[in-house]
């Protein structure tokens, strides 16, 4: 077809504008129109022709809602961005929250380290020798003032529990500062009112498993 | 090439008595807008700049202006209020995101718009309607366009209007308003009218012309 023919282009334009075109003519129109001013023009008067079958109508109050219902269309960001964002803000604090909660969980799991008791050991002129702290698994010494240990010789600690029988926890560096670790039988023997003591034995320990020497310090423990 | 020019202000060869007489182009608008009344054009053209620049008062303005005329499109094309609702909500949506797509030397503003909704209703009547009509349907479309043509509102009595719609046969008005107001095909319209497709054709392309013309002169 010639579509520079005046009267097919406006017997074209005149089907398009009222919109009794098939579907496929229709695209090819709009393609022609894309780089044809004239046409577009002639589609323009078509339409403006049209348009005058609408004069005669009535015109018609639209119903309030109408307009808070475009308003709410086009301004998306002001009515749903809002309301996301606090979503949002809510889910990340969540996320947080969850975060830290199970790293200290995990913590807590893995290094489950508190003290349980804790026992200040003195010398016989009353004056603290040696504090010790008793976590579940083992004991941490700290010597506040121990006299020094002759060479040859060892630091023994003992428990003594209620019916006196000491059981050896083990032998501690000479300077008095360490950590024990408990078997689970002695684990059982870290309760009050089991007493805390230690006395001066060969090097190595106690050859017979009970003490041999005399007692340097002694405290009972105290639950906390 | 024989084409028309850009202003299509060159009379061409070859043409109908009728075609080579009328004015086309910049020319022929200016005598339209005189021709046709409606709210103050010029008002409407500067609101739809506005909205293209995003300015949302100017598109208050420009609703409160224009809805009730697009509105009684809307609901002339869908025939129920609810339907002719969501058609009107629609278009204005799109009158705001395609304000900048006006372009004030093709089209007046209330043509734009008034097409915008037209051509969503149509649509929306096209996919509705995936069956041809009933009798009765089709009916209903045909027993409400003298009426709506009669009811004039009055502050728009434009005589010269009156006359260039009171110039097309009753077929020919039949026909074109039908089709505009409710996208009906050719064939639906030969079928609903007992008329032979050529003859509806016809009444279509003519009756388009008569007014055209009538309404240029």
């Amino acid at each position: 077809m010639n579509y520079q023919r005046p009267e097919l282009r406006r017997a074209l334009a005149a089907d398009y504008a009222i919109g009794l075109m098939p579907l496929t003519a229709r695209r090819r129109f709009e393609h022609l129109m894309l780089d044809d001013a004239a046409l577009r023009l002639e589609l323009a008067q078509w339409q403006e022709t049209l348009s005058t079958l609408t004069a005669p109508l009535e015109e018609q109050t639209a119903p309030e809602h109408v307009w808070p219902a475009i308003v709410a269309r086009i301004e998306p960001q002001r009515l749903h961005v809002p309301e996301k964002r606090s979503f949002w803000n809510w889910m990340r604090i969540t996320a947080v929250a969850c975060s830290l909660i199970v790293v200290i969980g995990l913590g807590v799991l893995y290094n489950r380290d508190t003290i349980n008791y804790r026992a200040t050991l003195t010398a016989d002129n009353q004056q603290p020798a040696l504090n010790v702290q008793a976590h579940a698994r083992y004991l941490n010494v700290e010597a506040v003032n121990v006299a020094a240990v002759e060479s040859g010789r060892s630091l023994e600690l003992w428990a003594i529990p209620a019916d006196g029988v000491p059981v050896s926890l083990g032998v501690l560096p000479n300077d008095g500062k360490g950590r024990v670790e408990l078997s689970e039988a002695q684990q059982k023997l870290i309760t009050t009112p089991t007493i805390l003591a230690i006395t001066l034995e060969p090097q190595g320990g106690s050859p017979t498993g009970k003490p041999t020497g005399p007692v340097l310090y002694k405290g009972a423990l105290a639950a906390l | 090439m024989n084409g028309i020019t850009a202003d299509g202000s060159r009379a061409q060869p070859g043409l109908t008595c009728d075609q080579v007489a009328k004015p086309h182009g910049r020319y022929l608008h200016l005598v339209w807008r005189n021709t046709i009344p409606s709210v103050d054009t010029d008002e409407l053209g500067q609101l739809l700049a506005q909205c293209s620049l995003g300015n949302r008062r100017a598109f208050e303005t420009l609703y409160r202006t224009a809805s009730s005329r697009l509105f009684a499109v809307a609901l002339r094309c869908m025939g129920r209020r609810a339907l002719a609702e969501e058609v009107l909500q629609e278009a204005f949506v799109r009158i705001w995101h395609n304000a900048s797509r006006y372009d004030a030397n093709l089209s007046k503003p209330m043509t734009w718009m008034i097409n915008i909704t037209r051509n969503l209703a149509i649509d929306q009547l096209r996919r509705h309607r995936e069956e041809p009509l009933s009798d009765e349907q089709a009916q209903a479309l045909f027993d409400e366009s003298p009426s709506a043509h009669d009811q004039l509102d009055s502050d728009r009595q434009a005589s010269e209007l009156q006359r260039c719609l009171d110039k097309l046969e009753g077929m020919q008005r039949q026909s074109i308003i039908t089709a505009y107001f409710h996208g009906i095909s050719h064939a639906d319209l030969a079928t609903q009218l007992a008329a032979p497709l050529g003859s509806v054709k016809s009444w279509i392309r003519r009756g388009m012309e008569r007014l055209r013309r009538c309404l240029e002169s």
